[in-house]
């Protein structure tokens, strides 16, 4: 029955789109409760939704659209974990931004752009096919550019805003390009297609994945990584997501920590069997996403605004899910749950700790952690609930961010017992700097003395309610149900049979097990996904894992990972049990903390040098070539068209007399011509 | 009775001296008075033959013709008045406002 109303979750924040943008200005508070009220009205969509189709139900409605296209809402196990966390997250900065926004004289525009962000976010994820998502996609980066140059008076932010639209868009020309790519392969694979289906649905992909040649395979999953690196800010394209941080806070925890930056590790997920099937697809993913967690949590270290901590965590976190997914060489479609585990939760929390972040900066009024300090006496609730969030992302046991975290880290450590170790010593090193700059973070705003002169008051209810909320969840998600989180993401695949064993063969991973002789590689491979690995077990999330053997030391190595991380950051940075000054191990001098405080000097080296000179340098030599030879061309016939006008119009004299002696010339000559023709006989 | 030719004759002459006056001359007043040469002589031909061939329709046709000038002699002086008006001469040389 609800399943009847799912095109809903889509169009009602479309509705509340259009009734905030012509009628905003009208109502209280830009409208904002319009807003609140779709989203809220899909979150109870989606639950419908999962509730009649849990645990083994998928919904498929599709219509015609034009030529081979269609439109249609598909909603898996896959898909709808990621509709309930979005509308819900969703919803729940609605309400925070009805107070975080209040006063603005924008707020119309932002509840209507807003809205428009939640339509095409749910719209991209139960989209059934991959132009509709592709579409849906460039939507919610339309939208993101948008809301980051919300305030865009302020010359940085309109300038955040073009960096994040530019950079976005050429992974989103990739993305294109492995569309098109796949297109053409499906198309000529000239496959009989039942009435209802099209080619580019995902069932359809599924199924005719194991046709299309291999090394067709990795190039289309190349371009559709470009896609998800440029979405979820993976290096070399993560440049535009701390920058992005110029937007409304509240902006920052939709868009670029909860939402849209995941798509790109959605759209890997979705695209999985592709991934797998191509070879080094997945060694491509696992490669970038390591390196990513590693290289922005470095960065992460040495920020100084407390939005920027925040947004280096998110790639660095994000960097986490891809490698999780990029591991799956070894482990198979198990690594789509453990992927997405720590996706939703990590949605909680980072969006938790953005939240907070705004109710600090709303009342300290900076978000310079060196004007901070001892906040904490005067935001009991923010202190608190920042605590948990930054507990769960730091992987303190028993929180969210443990359970997923760690079991990523577990994947990696199997794929580097079959496959290489790096990834996993890339994501250990950076679950250490994790723990580190988030508590560096905390200690320093919450505790110690106070370094400047702010106002002394707690946020309005309508800002912590949320974040008290969202702090249930990022404490309690980890718990519930993990195993069954995994199986209901496992059965995933099993709707649309994709053959994972036949696939593995086309991507090459058998071989790579049999060279490092693990002895289980059948069973990985043909057993994991189909009956749930993790689930099967049951024991909670170490008890998992014994079916695969891990030494124990690997498994409580996150444990002390975690709590030497915090601990480190707190002899740095709490006054309570503080031994070191930070400016007296580094001096301001330090070339490696100069290093990592411009970033690596990217900015250097991309604006500066890149964009300033190969870029600037070959735009100069096409300005060239378009002026002198293409325009050149054009303007030189035009000019000799001019010209002969020039000569030609003189017969217009302006003189009566001049046209009657033509007039009459021309009688007398039609009098000849017809004269002589009648003596000669031919008229 | 008066040969036809000495009537064609004339109004040859007639035309031939209105179409030299219309290229030669410059005031907008000779040129009106040339185009009603061009005019009559075309009615003296019509009248000439209606009466050398027993018909009237030729004399109607010159009726008709007499009418369509006194119209266009109406219209052109107009705009001779409005071209004084306008540059303060009828010289058609100095009136190049058509000029390309």
């Amino acid at each position: 029955m609800y399943a009847d109303y799912a095109y809903l979750i889509v169009a009602l924040p479309v509705l509340a789109f259009l009734l905030c943008l012509f009628l905003g200005w009208h109502l209280p508070r830009g409208g904002g409760f319009i807003t609140v009220l779709a989203t809220f009205g899909a979150l109870l969509v989606s639950l419908g939704i999962f509730s009649e189709t849990y645990p083994s139900e998928i919904i498929h409605q599709s219509m015609p659209w034009f030529a081979n296209f269609n439109v249609g809402i598909l909603i898996d196990p896959l898909a709808l974990v990621m509709l309930l966390m979005v509308s819900f997250v969703v919803t729940l900065i609605h309400i925070y931004g009805n107070g975080y926004m209040n006063g603005d004289p924008g707020a119309a525009r932002y509840f209507a752009e807003a809205a428009l962000f939640s339509a095409a976010m749910l719209g991209l994820v139960y989209a059934d096919n991959l132009l509709q998502l592709f579409i849906f996609w460039e939507l919610v980066g339309l939208c993101s550019y948008l809301l980051i140059g919300f305030w865009y008076r302020k010359p940085s932010a309109a300038a955040a805003a073009k960096k994040a639209f530019l950079t976005t868009r050429v992974g989103d020309v990739l993305f294109l390009a492995g569309i098109i790519l796949l297109y053409n392969n499906l198309a000529s694979l000239n496959i009989a297609l039942k009435p209802g289906e099209y080619l580019l649905q995902f069932p359809v992909i599924y199924a005719h994945l194991s046709e299309i040649p291999a090394a067709q395979l990795t190039l289309i999953a190349l371009g559709l990584l470009g896609g998800a690196v440029g979405k979820s800010g993976q290096f070399p394209l993560h440049v535009w997501l701390p920058d992005a941080m110029e937007g409304p806070t509240t902006v920052s925890a939709m868009i670029h920590a909860a939402t849209m930056v995941t798509a790109g590790v959605y759209l890997v997920a979705r695209m999985f069997p592709l991934f797998y099937a191509a070879p080094y697809g997945l060694t491509a993913v696992a490669a970038v996403g390591a390196f990513t967690a590693l290289f922005a949590a470095t960065m992460g270290l040495t920020a100084f605004d407390i939005k920027r901590v925040l947004a280096f965590s998110t790639v660095s976190q994000l960097g986490f899910m891809m490698a999780g997914l990029g591991v799956g060489a070894a482990v198979g479609a198990v690594a789509v749950g453990v992927s997405m585990f720590h996706l939703i939760g990590h949605s909680f929390f980072k969006s938790l700790l953005f939240l907070c972040a705004g109710s600090v900066i709303h009342a300290v009024n900076t978000n310079d952690l060196r004007e901070m300090g001892g906040v904490g006496k005067y935001m009991k609730w923010t202190m608190y609930t920042m605590l948990i969030g930054s507990l769960s992302l730091a992987g303190f046991p028993l929180f969210t961010g443990f359970f997923s975290k760690d079991e990523i880290i577990v994947i990696a450590y199997e794929y580097g017992t079959m496959i290489n170790f790096l990834p996993y010593i890339f994501l250990v090193l950076a679950a250490v700097l994790t723990a580190i700059y988030t508590f560096r973070m905390w200690f320093s705003v919450f505790t110690g003395k106070e370094r400047s002169n702010y106002a002394h008051h707690e946020s309005p209810w309508v800002m912590l309610g949320p974040l008290v909320i969202l702090a249930v969840f990022a404490f309690g998600f980890g718990w519930a149900g993990q195993d069954d989180f995994y199986s209901y993401l496992d059965s995933t695949f099993e709707h649309y049979d994709v053959d994972f064993v036949e696939l593995s063969v086309i991507g090459g991973h058998e071989m790579l097990e049999a060279e490092h002789g693990a002895s289980a590689a059948e069973g990985e491979h043909g057993v994991a996904p189909v009956e749930g690995g993790h689930g099967e077990a049951g024991e909670g999330e170490a008890g998992g894992e014994e079916a695969h053997g891990e030494p124990w030391y690997i498994q409580i190595l996150p444990i002390f990972v975690a709590i030497g991380g915090i601990l480190l950051a707190g002899l740095f940075y709490w006054d309570k049990i503080k031994k070191f000054d930070p400016s007296q191990v580094t001096g301001d001098k330090d070339p490696i903390r100069q290093m990592l405080l411009k970033g690596y000097y990217q900015h250097e080296i991309m604006t500066g040098w890149f964009a300033e000179t190969i870029v600037y340098g070959t735009a100069l030599i096409c300005n060239m070539i378009d002026i002198k030879l293409v325009d050149g061309w054009l303007n030189w016939f035009s000019a000799s068209v001019m010209g002969f006008a020039q000569h030609v119009r003189k017969v217009q004299t302006g003189i009566v007399q001049n046209y009657v002696t033509a007039l009459v010339l021309g009688v007398v000559v039609l009098v000849v011509v017809i004269t002589l023709a009648m003596e000669v006989g031919l008229v | 009775m008066i040969p036809l030719e000495l009537y064609i004759l004339l109004a040859s002459t007639m035309f031939t001296i209105g179409l030299y006056g219309l290229v030669t001359q410059k005031n907008g007043v000779k040129l009106m008075m040339c185009i009603e040469l061009l005019l009559n002589s075309a009615n003296i031909n019509l009248v000439a033959f209606s009466a050398y061939q027993p018909n009237v329709n030729g004399q109607v046709f010159a009726l008709f013709s007499i009418a369509l000038a006194a119209a266009e002699a109406g219209v052109g002086f107009a705009i001779l008045i409005t071209l004084y008006r306008l540059y303060g001469t009828i010289d058609l040389d100095n009136i190049k406002a058509m000029r390309w």
